[in-house]
Order: C-alpha cells, then sequence, then structure tokens
C-alpha cells in the first residue's frame, strides 16, 4: 500500500487533488489531497453533507477552490488562478437525479455530448445506438427521460457519460434512489464498463457495501475532510478511527481492560474472563494523512499533511488500560458448546433478527453491546449465551 | 356519494353565475352592441382611419414592448438567478420594485424627470427624444413588462431548470453559451412564451401610459382611442364603432394567446418539476459584479430619478424653480387634497379593500369546488377574464350593467373583481394543489366531520395564499384607473381618476404630490405582500456542505 501510495502522488494521476479546500465561510472541503491512478476506481464514502458532491463538483470544474490545486492527466485544471471550464475536462458524470434533459429524447440524450465534440448529426446518433444497444436500451431511444422507469433513466445518464469518452467517471451517488435490484444492475453496468475502457473513476456514495464492492480504494470523508484511504479490506478492518468504523460498516464498540500480549496479540478482560486474540491497534490520534494511515514509511514527498508519529499501542505494552475496541460483526461468533479453543465469553442475546443469508444477534455482554453476525437462519433466542472473539481493533481512547 | 353530486352540481351553477355576470354579460353586451350596425357597420368602424391607426400602434407598441422585456427580463434572470442565494434578494427588488407603482404615476414621472423643462434638462439640458410618443411609450411600458418576464424566467428557472441539467451539457462539452441554447432556453421555453404572452396583454391593454406619454403628441392606441370615443361620443352610431373596438382589443388578446394556449397544451407533458438544487457557492466575482451594476444603473434610470423627480415635484412651489429648499412647500399637497380628492381617496380604498376581500373568496370558493376535468379549463377561463382589455370590459360592463348601476360606485366594483379575480383565483388554487392528497382522508379518519376537516386541514395552509392574494388585489384595484376613468360618475371618482384629472386641467405639483399620495400606500400594502409571501415560500438553504 505505501509503494501504491507513493506512486499516486504524481501528476500523471488520472485526478490529483493537492490541498484543496472549496467553500468560503465554513469550507465544505479543507486541505484535501486525493490522488488517483489511471484505471482506479476510488470510492468517496461519507454522509450527504461531508463534501463528497462539493469534491466532484470541484473536479468538474463547476467550483473553483478556494486553494489547493486540481491536476487532470497531468494537467493543471483548477488552482494557481486557472479554471478550465468543465467542458474541457473530458470527464464524464452520472448525476445523483439523473439529470437528464427533459426536452431532449434518449437518442438526442446520448448524442448530445458527440455532437458537441464535432460529430455531425447522422454520425452521433449511429455512435449513439450504438452504445444504447450495447447498454440494452434501443427499445427506448425514442422516448423523453419522462416516460423512463427510475432505473432506465440512470442507465441513459450513465450512458450520456460514456459518450463522453471520458478519462475519468464522476459517480454522484448514482444509485441512491434507486431499489436494491436496479442498484445491483448499475453497479454491474459499471464495473463492466470500467473494465473495458480503463479510465479512472471517482465514486461518491453513503453505502458502505456499495463502497467496499465497487472500489480499488476507498476514501473516507467527513466535514470536507478524507479521514483515511486504503484499499476497502484494510478500511474495514483497520479504520482510523470510530468516525470511519461507523461509515465503513455495521460494528460494536466494547469498553475493557487490555494489555498487549505478544506480536499482534492482544489480552481482552471482559467480566471475569480473559480472552487473548490477534488484533490491530489505531493511532492514538487520528492519521492525519489519509494516504498512509500510522505508516512511518510513508515518503516524504507527501505534502505538508505527514502523519504524526504513529501510536505503537497502549503506552506501556505490559499494562492494562482501558480502551475502546471496534469488533465487527464477524469478529465474533456465538460459542458452541464443547469447540475446542478459545474462550468463552458471558452475554445475553437480546435480540435476534433473521437477514436472509444470515442473522444478525445483539448481545447484551459485561462490555457493552455487541452485535454478531452469523450464516444462516436463527440457532438460538433471547437468553444468557456464550460467544467468541475472534479478532479486535482497539480504537483511540475517547478524549 | 350524493353530498358529492350535489356539491358538484352546486359548484357548476355558482361557478356558471360567476362567470356568467362577470365575464360573459360584459362580452354579450359588447358584441351585441357592435353587431348591431351589422357586418357593414363592423367594417366601417374598423376601417375608420382613427380606428386603422389605433390597431396599428397597439400592436406595433404590445409588440416591441414584448420583444424588449422578455429579452432584458430574461437575460437579466438568468444573470442574477444562478448566483448564490444571498445576492438574489436585492436585484430582485430592483427588477420587481417598478410593478408596485401605478402606471400613470410612473408615466408622469418620467415626463416630468426626462421631457422637456424636466430634470434632466435642468441639470444636464437632454432630454429623452421622443419620450412623447410610441417610444417613450415602450420605454416606461418595458419597465413594467422586464419584471414579468424576469419573474417568469426566475419561476422557470426554480421549476423546470435543475442546476444539474446544465452541469451535465458542460461535462458533455458543451460550453456556457452552448449550454444556454441547447438545454437552458429549451428548458424555459413554456414560461417565456407565458411571459410574452403576459408581457403583449398588459402592453396592448395599457391605458395610462399612452394617455400620459401619447395622447399630449396625438399618438392613440386602442385604449386611449376607446377612452376619448366614449367622452366625445354623441350618438349611437358612434357608440356603436366604440363598441367594435373594445370588441377587437378583446379579439387581438385571443390572437395573442389562443394559439399559444393550444402549443402549451401540447408542450406541457415534457416539463418535469424539479427539485430546485442549490447553485454553487462561490466568491463574488468580476461578473457579479457587473450584473449588479447593470441591475443599478437600470432600477435608478427606470423607476428611481422619475420618482425622485416626482418627489422633487410635490415638494416644490412651482413649476420650473429648482428644488431647492428655499422653494420647499407643503401646498400642493393640500390644493391637491382640497375639493373631492379626500372623499375619492377613501372611495377608492373602500372600493380595493371589497375587492381584496371580495376577489380571494370568490377565488377559494371555484378553485375549492371545482375539480377534476374543470379545474385547468376554468383556470383558462379565468385567467382570459383578466387577459380582456380593462377599457373593452368597462365598456362591456357599462353597456350590461348600466342600466341599474348607472352613477354607483357599484358599477366600479364589478369590473374590479372581474378583472382581478384571477390574482384571487391563482394563488389559492395554486395553495391547493400543493396540498397532499390525502389530507382531508386523514382528518376524516381521525374523526372529523366533512366541514370540520375542510375548516381544520385545508383553510389553515390555505390562509397566507389568501392573505397574500387580498394584498395584490388591493394593490392593483387601488392603482385601478383604465376601468375607472370609464366607469365613474359624478360623485363616484376614485383617487386615480382624480390625479388623471388634475393632471388634464395642467396642476403639475398637485398631481405629483397627489400620485405620491397614490403610491406610498401601494407600495407599503406591496412590501407587506411580498414580505408575507417570501415567509411562506421556502427558502431553499444553500450551506457550503450541500450534499
Amino acid at each position: 500500500m505505501t509503494a501504491l501510495s507513493s506512486t499516486l502522488r504524481t501528476r500523471d494521476a488520472a485526478v490529483d487533488c493537492a490541498g484543496l479546500s472549496v467553500g468560503y465561510g465554513r469550507p465544505a472541503l479543507a486541505g484535501l489531497d486525493l490522488s488517483v491512478a489511471a484505471g482506479e476506481t476510488v470510492a468517496l464514502l461519507g454522509v450527504s453533507g461531508s463534501g463528497k458532491t462539493t469534491l466532484l463538483n470541484a473536479i468538474a470544474g463547476f467550483v473553483p477552490p478556494l486553494s489547493g490545486e486540481i491536476w487532470l492527466s497531468g494537467e493543471l485544471a483548477s488552482g494557481r488562478g486557472r479554471l478550465v471550464p468543465p467542458e474541457r475536462r473530458r470527464i464524464g458524470m452520472v448525476f445523483q437525479d439523473h439529470a437528464l434533459w427533459p426536452h431532449l429524447s434518449v437518442l438526442d440524450t446520448v448524442a448530445y455530448p458527440l455532437r458537441r465534440a464535432g460529430a455531425g448529426r447522422a454520425d452521433a446518433h449511429r455512435a449513439a445506438r450504438a452504445i444504447l444497444d450495447q447498454m440494452g436500451l434501443d427499445p427506448v431511444a425514442g422516448r423523453r427521460p419522462g416516460q423512463l422507469s427510475g432505473g432506465e433513466q440512470q442507465r441513459v445518464g450513465l450512458a450520456r457519460a460514456l459518450a463522453c469518452a471520458p478519462a475519468l467517471y464522476l459517480f454522484d451517488e448514482p444509485t441512491a434512489h434507486l431499489d436494491a435490484s436496479l442498484r445491483a444492475q448499475i453497479l454491474d453496468e459499471v464495473a463492466r464498463r470500467r473494465a473495458t475502457d480503463g479510465a479512472a473513476a471517482i465514486y461518491a456514495t453513503h453505502d458502505a457495501a456499495e463502497a467496499l464492492a465497487i472500489a480499488d480504494r476507498v476514501a473516507v470523508l467527513h466535514s470536507g475532510t478524507l479521514v483515511q484511504t486504503g484499499p476497502p479490506a484494510a478500511v474495514y478492518a483497520e479504520p482510523a478511527d470510530l468516525t470511519v468504523a461507523a461509515l465503513t460498516g455495521p460494528m460494536s464498540v466494547l469498553h475493557a481492560q487490555v494489555r498487549a500480549a505478544g506480536a499482534g496479540r492482544y489480552a481482552i478482560t471482559v467480566g471475569d474472563d480473559l480472552a487473548t486474540v490477534p488484533g490491530t491497534a489505531a493511532p492514538a490520534a487520528a492519521s492525519a494523512d489519509p494516504g498512509c494511515p500510522a505508516d512511518p514509511s510513508c515518503p516524504a514527498d507527501s505534502g505538508p499533511a505527514d502523519p504524526g508519529p504513529a501510536d505503537p499501542g497502549p503506552a506501556d505494552p505490559g499494562a492494562p488500560a482501558d480502551r475502546a475496541i471496534l469488533v465487527r460483526p464477524d469478529w465474533a461468533c456465538l460459542a458452541r458448546p464443547g469447540a475446542p479453543g478459545g474462550v468463552d465469553l458471558p452475554g445475553a442475546i437480546t435480540e435476534v433478527r433473521f437477514r436472509g443469508p444470515h442473522t444478525d444477534y445483539h448481545l447484551a455482554t459485561p462490555a457493552g453491546t455487541l452485535l454478531i453476525r452469523e450464516p444462516g437462519p436463527p440457532r438460538t433466542d433471547r437468553g444468557p449465551v456464550h460467544w467468541r472473539l475472534l479478532q479486535a481493533r482497539l480504537m483511540p481512547a475517547l478524549s | 356519494m350524493r353530498a358529492v353530486t350535489v356539491s358538484r352540481a352546486a359548484a357548476a351553477v355558482v361557478t356558471a353565475c360567476l362567470i356568467g355576470a362577470l365575464v360573459a354579460v360584459p362580452l354579450e353586451s359588447l358584441a351585441r352592441i357592435a353587431a348591431g350596425g351589422g357586418l357593414a357597420g363592423i367594417a366601417r368602424a374598423l376601417t375608420a382611419p382613427a380606428a386603422r391607426t389605433a390597431i396599428v400602434h397597439t400592436v406595433a407598441v404590445a409588440a416591441a414592448v414584448t420583444v424588449v422585456a422578455v429579452a432584458a427580463g430574461t437575460a437579466l434572470a438568468l444573470a442574477v438567478e444562478r448566483r448564490p442565494a444571498r445576492s438574489r434578494l436585492l436585484p430582485r427588488l430592483l427588477v420587481a420594485g417598478p410593478l408596485a407603482i401605478p402606471e400613470f404615476v410612473l408615466g408622469f414621472a418620467w415626463s416630468q424627470a426626462y421631457g422637456p423643462a424636466g430634470l434632466t434638462e435642468h441639470l444636464t439640458g437632454l432630454t429623452l427624444p421622443g419620450l412623447f410618443g410610441p417610444a417613450g411609450i415602450i420605454a416606461v411600458l418595458t419597465v413594467y413588462g422586464v419584471p414579468l418576464a424576469y419573474l417568469a424566467v426566475t419561476a422557470g428557472l426554480a421549476a423546470r431548470a435543475d442546476p444539474a441539467l446544465e452541469r451535465a451539457a458542460r461535462t458533455s462539452g458543451a460550453g456556457r453559451w452552448t449550454t444556454l441554447r441547447t438545454v437552458t432556453l429549451p428548458l424555459l421555453r413554456i414560461p417565456l412564451l407565458g411571459a410574452a404572452a403576459l408581457v403583449f396583454v398588459t402592453a396592448a391593454g395599457s391605458f395610462a401610459v399612452p394617455e400620459v406619454l401619447g395622447t399630449p403628441a396625438g399618438f392613440g392606441t386602442m385604449s386611449t382611442l376607446v377612452y376619448t370615443d366614449l367622452a366625445l361620443s354623441a350618438g349611437p352610431a358612434a357608440f356603436t364603432e366604440l363598441a367594435v373596438l373594445a370588441l377587437a382589443m378583446v379579439v387581438l388578446v385571443l390572437l395573442a394567446l389562443g394559439p399559444l394556449d393550444l402549443w402549451l397544451a401540447r408542450l406541457r407533458p415534457a416539463a418535469r418539476p424539479a427539485a430546485p438544487a442549490a447553485g454553487p457557492v462561490g466568491r463574488r466575482t468580476a461578473g457579479d459584479r457587473a450584473v449588479m451594476a447593470v441591475i443599478w444603473c437600470y432600477a435608478i434610470a427606470a423607476a428611481g430619478i422619475p420618482m425622485l423627480t416626482l418627489i422633487a415635484t410635490a415638494l416644490t412651489r412651482g413649476p420650473g424653480l429648482a428644488p431647492v429648499p428655499a422653494n420647499w412647500t407643503l401646498a400642493n399637497f393640500a390644493s391637491g387634497l382640497s375639493g373631492g380628492a379626500g372623499v375619492a381617496l377613501a372611495r377608492s380604498a373602500v372600493l380595493a379593500l371589497a375587492a381584496a376581500i371580495a376577489a380571494p373568496a370568490i377565488g377559494a370558493l371555484v378553485a375549492g369546488l371545482a375539480r377534476g376535468r374543470w379545474r385547468g379549463p376554468l383556470a383558462t377561463l379565468v385567467t382570459l377574464a383578466y387577459a380582456i382589455p380593462g377599457s373593452a370590459l368597462a365598456v362591456g360592463i357599462i353597456i350590461g350593467y348600466g342600466r341599474w348601476l348607472d352613477g354607483s360606485a357599484l358599477i366600479i366594483l364589478v369590473a374590479y373583481v372581474a378583472k382581478f379575480w384571477v390574482f384571487g383565483h391563482r394563488p389559492v388554487q395554486a395553495a391547493l394543489d400543493r396540498l397532499p392528497p390525502g389530507l382531508t382522508r386523514a382528518a376524516r379518519l381521525s374523526g372529523a366531520r366533512p366541514a370540520a376537516a375542510v375548516r381544520t386541514v385545508v383553510l389553515p395552509p390555505l390562509t397566507m395564499a389568501g392573505v397574500a392574494a387580498a394584498g395584490l388585489v388591493f394593490v392593483l384595484a387601488f392603482h385601478e384607473l383604465t376601468m375607472s376613468t370609464i366607469l365613474y360618475g359624478p360623485g363616484t371618482e376614485t383617487f386615480a381618476v382624480v390625479i388623471m384629472n388634475t393632471q388634464d386641467l395642467g396642476g403639475v405639483g398637485a398631481t405629483a404630490a397627489l400620485a405620491l399620495v397614490l403610491t406610498v400606500p401601494v407600495v407599503t400594502v406591496a412590501a407587506l405582500a411580498a414580505w408575507l409571501s417570501r415567509r411562506t415560500s421556502f427558502d431553499i438553504p444553500n450551506g457550503p456542505g450541500s450534499p
């Protein structure tokens, strides 16, 4: 990951935002650094109001930066008094509410970027038809947006972005208003497209599952700052702080006495029992540099936002300390009677939710409430139970 | 089931009676008198030189005003409305402000500011060439047309042109102007056509501005000709010609609106109500400052200088004297308000108040009762009643109701309600349309009887709309000159009529003083109504962290 982030910090990336601040008064984005390599898909994950749309609008050239720069494929696009207009940025954007022109047919909509690029009417229509064919939209080519279903509208929006033949796609919550099956369909479409044309993509979403599934890298945005960037598995397993943890998937937070117990293992006291499990520890303060969390070998050229010294864990590895412990629902399991190994911890099931492929168990434990997710239908009902901790991440003590 | 049928029938009867009394009777009266002379009579009336000239003048002036006002209003709206929300209120007020000034007052103020012996001649030796004549009429009417177009485009931008649609065009490779041409303007087609029709109808029906600026130069329009003919009409033949001319105004307006209405009906399905999205927040740029400078210059030239001149004229002892403190006096107010002016002022206020209560009440009644397929045609009909030029409507009302109401102020009230009904109907109808469909059902299921459901859940949300509508109707009725000047009799002069007669008699200072008396309450009420409607409308938060 370190090597990757250092190569991405070049001006040849598809997008390179450096020290980007947008908006005045309370800035919508403050000192943001983000690089996306050619061919890479980055999911921009954050709640609404975190600055996702602002960042996309800044990259698309609709909003001038207050300070900082945006480079597109090695060319300075925004910053230093320069603002390349949106139509010259080779960006294909898919909008949250589709943004389909009500006065144009589907065919004219998809032909629109081709016409702007200088194609004649007949040529543009021919090329647009080819795109519509590929996407299975040819039956609706003559329709107006008002006559399309939500999923069709979003696919037309995608087809229009494709017609721009962009070097970079920007997706602004494209599935936010679609139901689950259409959502999957659109995501498949996006993934297939991206595999064939090799363009870079930034995919803004507030849905953790979607972000983890679609992206090469996840960038977590909170209040206008990137709080963490990394591969989906890393962001899920090693969130920098509880904000990131909450944004990147379901979780529980336990509070317990913890002490280090050798390489990557921690001894955790729950009630009267002591479980020793593999785990990681988040740096004491949230890392300032999103590119390389808690990594002292991060290259020096990554700008002013270098990480502070990483926290190796509790100040004295041997001494027990009260810590907040992040537990993902798959990092714990209900104990099967008589199963070998591990320590059975006490608890009581307060709620059971069957969710189809898996079942959620809500437990009250001496260390706090805990969510456990296990495959299959419910195995047990409410009541006292034993559970095992498989993995943990120690979070910075809450100030 | 039976209750529904009964209320349907009652709705039909009430609506038919109202429309019959307020619109059909006057029009039928006009048509009857006009047809009295047979086809030959109609042909003779229309080909009389004065009538022909007036028709040509009216069409030319209205067309010119429409072109200039729609172009300017659209350009201003596009320049302003894509800016951050906080910088929009001032330009909107500057552009729309003149709507609160009566036409007669603004026309007179322009003549005092830019005419011979006017303020600009005092200061710079310059006058506005052609102020008395078509150019001046077009200029002043454009001041009223620009805000109509501006407001229509503003509403259109909010309802139809989601900024994301323009952004989609920009990322698709379209530049600023191409986006305007291929996306923004096509999206605004319907509001633009509506604005053009409204401006044309308003300009074609205007009486006060051509009367103040055209008549002295011998430039007549249809409305001034109707007025003059009525004042001078001696015999039945002259009256027939008058009716033909009035009817021709109605036909002209219908010609402008009819095809448009059909076209709009065809276009309507393409409309897509979009949630108005917050624009990008940016720093105030040089472009913003230039736009504001243009708007300030426009507002100062169009209304600021004329109204200041009016104030100076009202406060100065005699025409031609410099408006310096040594020459200040309140004598103009005293002389203007002597005689019957005070009574006329009170009469105008009472009439306007009555119309302001009646119009929204009738509007609510009709809007509330008429549902389903009758809603659209009814709204069109009510709008058409407004489109009938005041001169024609007033002549029709004289013929239709003069027998019973002649010499009574009631005939003026009938005219006001007929003309301004639409402003009571529209906001109430719009507020009704905004109500979620399940509202009364939820109230019924919660235990309310039908009447109680209407009273408790339907009427409260309509109150604000009704109050705003009443304010607007009050202002318009208080301004009203065209119909009042045709319908008044001895002892029923309205205040606006008194002002016009004072001006006719040459009392410049007194006219200015009375014009201020007329304008100040109007501006106050308009500001109040604007404030109220602003409070009821939802402001779009435009924070920097917009999602």
